[in-house]
């Protein structure tokens, strides 16, 4: 850890686009001097752009392996694929947020001023090389979804959604210190590179206070993707939360979440995966069986969506499981996959609901296709793409997920993530009847989907159906998603 | 038993059992001044650890600010200071064991193994605040830039949250 | 070093010593005789009126939320204070970036109106 403490320009470079997502987002801050009109009217130009422009760092650095801030930041592969996912789910957020704010009378510059500063922490997670850098990071990420599902002030529901995530937010952050305290104890040291470091040379001696704190740590992280039995919170947050709130949490803290676990538990635990891989196990076939059993029973889109997010973080573990690189690989590959399918699905709960939060019942997309064919179709896609149904990127990146399994040798897992899959076909495939095979509402108000809205949702469907029909590019690109070894 | 020996048993005592009264008080406020007592413990404890300088930010901000902020939150709310709050719900009975039977799997670990102890921690002739700061300001810059950018997020959390609406205000 | 400790110490025990000692002889010696006149909250001779739990606005929490943010900040000042000669330019820059951070927080929180008190 003797590099220069002086901070240079290439340690600038390997947190280049968090720097950018937070200066662009003080920036919105900076722009209330002006007058609201201008300010509020500005803050989703400056969003998008410092969005982009958060892309010229990654592609500077590109794949290449570099350490910053005296080991604290890394950006290699991994980081930078997650960094572009995460920086299409702020644009595409941007995309379908601002139709649905000035709708539910929340304009206000400070939303992507939030959103932004989420992004930030979420990028951060994914190059953080020290454990100190992963809560903090995760802190950042963490207060600023609390304080966005709470953003509908004065509705009880979303008051409520703020306090549950943020109370059960706490109290796994506690565990995640706990766990990093007692691996600090366990290995002496808190940087990733360190710790594996330590675990090499103790050897057969296997630290128990060590592994008591990656337990401890795997809790902390796993409440924030939403694993079992730590997915309590997610039905009623969901729930709750202003829509445009809980698509960008659905997808952009699972990403965060994953990253920061990937490089964790594969890069300082990498040697001791013996003992981790049967909990993650357990914890992946847990979290799809429960995830898609309960979906089932629900009658509510935004529940439904929810659960369905609690089954794709199981689909992901499994990836996790696999502890690989095919493992990792796919893991990258199906939350790009995972990021179009589950926003555009989103981005038409937010076009068919109505103001106040009203419209979210199954019941009430009855018959969309003859009130709006094209956002019926669109949703029929996402639909088809999250159970997994070929030709759509839910279906590739579930093979890729599973592939990945079967290389190591978990047949058991596949097979629980095949029925699990099953299952889930009849939940999506009920939204899809309901759409198409029913007669609307006699009073349901037309929708239209021209502007911003209509794009995302053109976007979001063309990616969904072009990553099931041609996977190879992105495939590929997955590929080079290789975590650094210290 | 050394002097440190003992001053670690009361200070942990105190800032146990204060703890476990925060979270079985039926008053609310007596419940925030347990807090307030259990901080003041654990600022103890960090100068037996010889970390002087983290004392003495705990007791400024968490005796000082935190407590008094939970203090303000809980003047806010409605009739709840003369409340008598049940402190456990229907899931008690299943929670303390499940609790108990953590803490004794993490007691077995730590006692797994012995800790060389330090010989002569008491002849720390300089403080370690100095070494903490040059650690702050050289390997763990980012993390001390980091912890600014959480405070801006909160404050911009507050104000979301919190702000009074001014009538006619269009903002 | 922990023995530089020790006055600190014996204050802690004479503070509280004398608190609960003249709290305690106060009860014990005292003579009893309530009377409600006597129980009721003391507002400088008039009587009370109303209940005191009442709901505060929730400026006192936002004022006190905006200090514990800005007493952190001062909190870090204080090691980088400490080091402050070693460090030269570098410090004094890295200082600036965390505090120019705030002052952004600061400028927002003053335009949101937070600051006013009515």
């Amino acid at each position: 850890m003797n590099h220069s403490f002086v901070p240079k320009a290439a340690d600038m470079l390997v947190v280049g686009p968090e720097t950018i997502v937070a200066a662009a987002a003080m920036l919105i801050l900076l722009a209330e001097l002006m007058p609201a009109r201008i300010s509020k009217a500005a803050a989703p130009w400056i969003a998008a752009l410092g969005l982009l422009a958060s892309f010229i760092p990654m592609t500077t650095t590109g794949i290449s392996v570099r350490t910053g801030f005296s080991g604290m930041v890394v950006t290699d592969g991994f980081a930078v694929l997650m960094k572009a996912v995460l920086a299409v789910t702020g644009l595409l957020t941007i995309g379908f947020s601002t139709h649905y704010i000035k709708r539910e009378d929340l304009d206000r510059a400070e939303y992507y001023a939030l959103v932004l500063f989420a992004i930030s922490g979420m990028m951060l997670m994914a190059s953080s090389a020290n454990l100190i850098m992963v809560f903090l990071s995760l802190e950042i990420l963490s207060i600023s979804l609390y304080v966005l599902s709470g953003f509908a002030r004065t509705q009880p529901r979303s008051q409520e959604a703020s306090l549950k995530y943020f109370l059960l937010g706490s109290f796994a952050s506690a565990f995640l210190l706990y766990g990093i305290a007692l691996v600090y104890g366990g290995a002496g040291t808190i940087s990733l590179a360190g710790i594996a470091n330590a675990i090499a040379s103790e050897g057969a001696a296997r630290n128990p206070v060590l592994l008591a704190g990656a337990g401890l740590i795997a809790v902390g992280l796993g409440f924030k993707v939403a694993a079992v039995p730590f997915q309590m919170w997610t039905p009623d947050v969901y729930e709750g939360a202003p829509s445009s709130v809980t698509a960008f949490m659905s997808v952009g803290a699972k990403a965060a979440g994953f990253a920061a676990l990937a490089r964790v538990f594969l890069t300082a635990f990498g040697d001791i995966k013996v003992d981790w891989m049967p909990a993650l196990w357990a914890v992946a076939a847990l979290t799809m069986i429960v995830g898609n059993v309960v979906a089932v029973a629900q009658t509510d889109i935004k529940r439904m969506l929810a659960y369905s997010s609690i089954a794709h973080a199981g689909y992901i573990l499994v990836g996790l499981a696999a502890a690989n690189q095919a493992g990792v690989s796919a893991l990258v590959f199906y939350l790009a996959a995972y990021l179009f399918m589950n926003l555009g699905a989103w981005a038409v709960v937010i076009l068919a609901g109505r103001r106040g939060e009203a419209g979210t019942e199954i019941d009430s997309y009855n018959g969309l296709f003859w009130r709006n064919p094209g956002a019926a179709a669109a949703m029929g896609v996402f639909m088809f793409a999250l159970a997994g149904l070929p030709p759509t990127g839910g279906f590739m990146a579930k093979f890729y997920v599973f592939s990945a399994a079967l290389q190591a040798n978990m047949v058991g897992l596949v097979v629980i993530g095949a029925l699990t899959s099953l299952v889930s076909v009849y939940y999506y495939a009920r939204v899809t009847v309901v759409m198409f095979m029913r007669d609307p509402e006699p009073d349901a108000a037309p929708i239209s989907t021209r502007g911003l809205l209509g794009v995302t949702l053109a976007v979001t469907a063309a990616a969904t159906i072009y990553l099931g029909v041609l996977p190879g590019q992105l495939f590929q690109l997955a590929g080079l998603a290789q975590i650094a070894r210290p | 038993m050394t002097g440190q020996g003992v001053a670690f048993a009361v200070l942990a005592a105190i800032t146990i059992i204060s703890a476990l009264l925060v979270v079985t008080i039926k008053n609310i406020v007596r419940s925030a001044l347990f807090l307030a007592l259990s901080f003041v413990g654990v600022a103890g404890l960090y100068i037996l650890l010889n970390a002087e300088f983290l004392a003495a930010v705990q007791v400024l901000i968490y005796v000082g600010a935190i407590t008094v902020l939970m203090l303000f939150a809980i003047m806010l709310t409605q009739q709840i200071m003369s409340a008598k709050i049940s402190q456990t719900t229907e899931w008690f009975w299943l929670a303390l064991p499940m609790a108990l039977a953590m803490l004794a799997t993490l007691i077995f670990f730590f006692a797994m193994r012995t800790y060389p102890v330090n010989p002569a921690p008491d002849a720390l002739a300089v403080g370690t605040t100095m070494p903490l700061a040059e650690a702050l300001l050289k390997p763990y810059l980012l993390p001390f830039e980091l912890a600014s950018f959480i405070l801006l997020a909160a404050l911009v959390g507050a104000i979301v949250i919190a702000r009074e609406e001014k009538p006619g205000a269009t903002d | 070093m922990l023995s530089a400790y020790f006055p600190i110490l014996v204050l802690i025990v004479l503070a509280t010593g004398f608190a609960l000692g003249a709290l305690t002889l106060s009860h014990v010696l005292g003579p009893k005789r309530p009377n409600p006149a006597k129980s009721e909250p003391y507002e400088c001779g008039m009587r009370p009126i109303g209940s005191a739990r009442q709901r505060i606005p929730v400026r006192f929490y936002l004022i006190a939320m905006l200090f514990i943010l800005f007493d952190i900040e001062i909190v870090f000042l204080y090691p980088w204070a400490i080091v402050f000669d070693h460090l030269g330019l570098f410090g004094l820059v890295e200082m600036i970036v965390f505090i120019a951070i705030l002052v952004v927080g600061y400028v927002y929180v003053w335009r949101k109106g937070a600051l006013e008190w009515e």
